[in-house]
């Protein structure tokens, strides 16, 4: 095939229309959605505490959930294509413990430490990946199991250490905790760029990549997939290392910033995670979605945990409540658009006009 | 011969070997593991995730999943154990909790079967909201100085069995009874094996999920009643990540989570293997640290055995068909 032809079949329909009307489809879209969500956020919240506005709270309170919004970057992928990921945070934790262990115990270089923890997270996602794409189980079931086996693993590679698995295991050297604590120019938390990096790194793989088709149409049609001669398993299982490698880019930033190792830490994050993947548009039943839908619904979930705390003096406790309802709202809402009755209602409306 | 091929291949049937050749394990390890005391406290000790397994076992039978079960445990223990701390009626306490799963359950059905938003995310919705509420009901407190006659329902023992234990049994039996016996009660795996297929025969599919939902719901509600009663106090955190038990216990009791395969007595078997290991690990001298990671382990290992079993049975008939086949056609050609 030649380039040109190429070309003409990759752009999407949208190019033969005029400027104007992609426009308009682009203020229509999810996304937009997400970021005018963002917008008022920042709006309601700055009216009611100016606090809020200040760049030092907004970061500082960002970098708390980083390692989510990293996360559901990648797990982004898996739902795509039609499977589940609910291991990435038990993940996180073996990770923190490794580096933890590896460095105090096993006299490791840092470094060294962390890169082994990367390696382990890529494997553990292979394992469960493997067994979903290879021999046909059900994803939701193996990541539970992983999200077991992950979380005792790191258990055991506590009890390696001699300091109290309650405890972590803390004192890092400081050119590592620069990670979770340098700011680029003073302002920006290292945190942020490196999750705004990874979101760009994963745009690309996802939406301007031959294997970011691949990984569509396997979510969309697998046995159209596997006709058209891609290798859909091998896909499917590599979808589960990106989400394992996440993982463990989150795992080593979370126990930069927090400065300790521990072998519960991000256990909490699984639905948070689902959540800001479900928000930002993909369909959990394979086939749709886009990673800047993710990241901006992953950055409405963690604006919202600390601007209700802070300007409305929310419990955060309560906090599950907003972010269900939020959930349950826009599900609802998209179901109902959705629904026959209401399409004709829309049609109806636009005849009128 | 036959009929012991036939018990073999009832799937509740591998759990239960499992659940024997577990407890033998140990007790070859550990001979005075062995002792019906043991065993007894076993099975005492899955009372929870009996109830549990069972009432989500409805939703996973008609290929859905429900991930509020551990959140709405807790809220309807706090509803139930406050009511009664504060002096009212211990059967209107537990009615209203009852009612309160009820309608979680009902908001579960809604959302997915009416509305058709899957089944995970909706529920982790669901799930989130109703754990804020319980910490809203509760006011971030403890719930605790319960009466006497509440916490000593646990202290009743049937021989070597808590009574509670027998109740929970007894409901998981019912269940299991009129969904593989009773007309309408085989709905739920009817639906779950093939929805648009239950549909042209005239089963209410939607309906069917939604019940499912609501006994869940009610199953919930019962553990939460029963966990006030063993535990004697109720926390906030109460229940957290209990779902996810809950679901590793039917998938150990071979229900499969795409639908209508497994029953709910595989369920309360699965419960049992569940919440005996972190037991079994003391007989054999490992620390409890283990139990996430053999429980990780057991379930793989169980899920990808079947799962790989399912698919050789699966090239074998159809390579038995193709025979056949070949067979017929050689036939005819011979005549």
């Amino acid at each position: 095939m030649s380039d040109k032809e190429k070309k003409t079949t990759q752009e999407p329909l949208i190019a033969y229309t005029t400027p104007g009307a992609r426009i308009k489809s682009a203020f229509k879209s999810w996304e937009a959605f997400l970021f005018l969500l963002i917008v008022a956020e920042f709006v309601i919240f700055g009216t009611a505490n100016s606090r809020f506005l200040m760049t030092r709270v907004i970061f500082g309170s960002l970098n708390d959930v980083m390692a989510v919004c990293i996360i559901s970057l990648f797990v982004t992928f898996v739902l795509i294509t039609g499977g589940i990921d609910i291991q990435a945070a038990s993940i996180l934790g073996l990770v923190s413990i490794i580096i933890g262990v590896g460095w105090q115990d096993f006299g490791l270089n840092i470094w060294v430490a962390a890169l082994i923890g990367l390696i382990c997270a890529i494997a553990c996602g292979a394992l469960s990946g493997f067994f979903i794409a290879y021999c046909g189980v059900q994803a939701m079931v193996i990541t539970l199991g992983g999200s077991f086996l992950y979380a005792g693993i790191a258990l055991l590679v506590s009890n390696l250490s001699q300091s109290a698995a309650y405890q972590g295991i803390s004192g890092f050297p400081e050119y590592f905790t620069f990670l979770g604590k340098y700011k680029v120019g003073g302002v920006v938390p290292i945190q942020l760029v490196i999750f705004l990096l990874l979101a760009v790194i994963a745009y690309f793989i996802l939406h301007k990549s031959k294997y970011g088709r691949k990984v569509f149409l396997v979510g969309t049609n697998k046995d159209a997939a596997e006709y058209c001669g891609i290798n859909s398993r091998r896909v499917i299982m590599s979808t589960y290392m990106f989400s394992g490698m996440a993982a463990g880019i989150a795992g080593i930033i979370t126990t930069a910033y927090v400065g300790s190792s521990k072998c519960d830490l991000g256990s909490t994050s699984t639905m948070s995670i689902i959540t800001a993947v479900v928000l930002g548009g993909t369909l959990s039943t394979g086939g749709k979605g886009s990673v800047i839908g993710t990241a901006l619904a992953a950055l409405v979930v963690g604006i919202l945990r600390f601007g209700l705390p802070l300007c409305f003096k929310v419990n955060s406790q309560y906090l599950d409540v907003p972010i269900g309802l939020l959930l349950i709202i826009v599900v609802v809402g998209r179901a109902v658009l959705a629904s026959p009755f209401m399409q004709n209602l829309l049609a109806k409306s636009k005849k009128k006009a | 011969m036959e009929k012991i091929k036939n018990i073999l291949k009832v799937r509740e049937m591998t759990s239960f070997l499992c659940l024997i050749a577990l407890f033998l394990i140990v007790g070859i390890v550990n001979p005075t593991f062995l002792q019906l005391d043991n065993i007894m406290n076993c099975l005492n000790g899955a009372v929870i995730y009996t109830l549990l397994a069972a009432g989500i076992a409805f939703v996973i039978l008609v290929g859905e999943i429900d991930c509020s079960i551990g959140a709405s445990l807790c809220m309807c223990a706090a509803i139930c154990c406050s009511m009664i701390r504060d002096g009212s009626n211990f059967a209107v306490a537990i009615i209203v909790s009852i009612i309160v799963g009820a309608l979680i359950g009902l908001l579960n059905g809604w959302g997915v079967a009416i509305l058709k938003i899957p089944s995970l995310i909706f529920t982790v919705g669901v799930m989130g909201t109703v754990r804020g509420l319980v910490y809203v009901y509760t006011d971030c407190k403890w719930v605790e100085n319960l009466p006497p006659y509440y916490t000593q329902i646990a202290q009743f023992k049937l021989g070597g069995l808590t009574g509670i234990y027998v109740f929970a049994l007894v409901l998981a039996m019912i269940a299991f009874v009129i969904t593989t016996r009773v007309r309408q009660g085989k709905y739920f795996i009817a639906v779950g094996d093939n929805a648009n297929g239950a549909n042209l025969v005239g089963i209410p599919s939607t309906m069917v999920k939604v019940i499912a939902y609501v006994l869940c719901g009610i199953f919930a509600a019962i553990a939460g009643i029963v966990y006030g009663t063993r535990v004697g106090f109720i926390q906030p955190s109460t229940g957290n990540g209990y779902e996810m038990t809950a679901i590793a216990a039917c998938v150990l009791g071979g229900l499969s989570l795409t639908g209508g395969v497994g029953s709910i007595l595989g369920s309360a078997i699965g419960a049992i293997i569940i919440s005996s290991i972190s037991r079994l690990l003391v007989f054999i001298g490992l620390s409890s640290d283990y139990n996430d990671a053999i429980t990780g382990v057991v379930l793989i290992a169980i899920v990808v055995f079947d799962a790989v079993s399912q698919k050789k049975k699966v090239t074998k008939t159809r390579r038995e068909r193709l025979l056949a086949r070949t067979a017929a056609l050689e036939g005819g050609k011979a005549e």
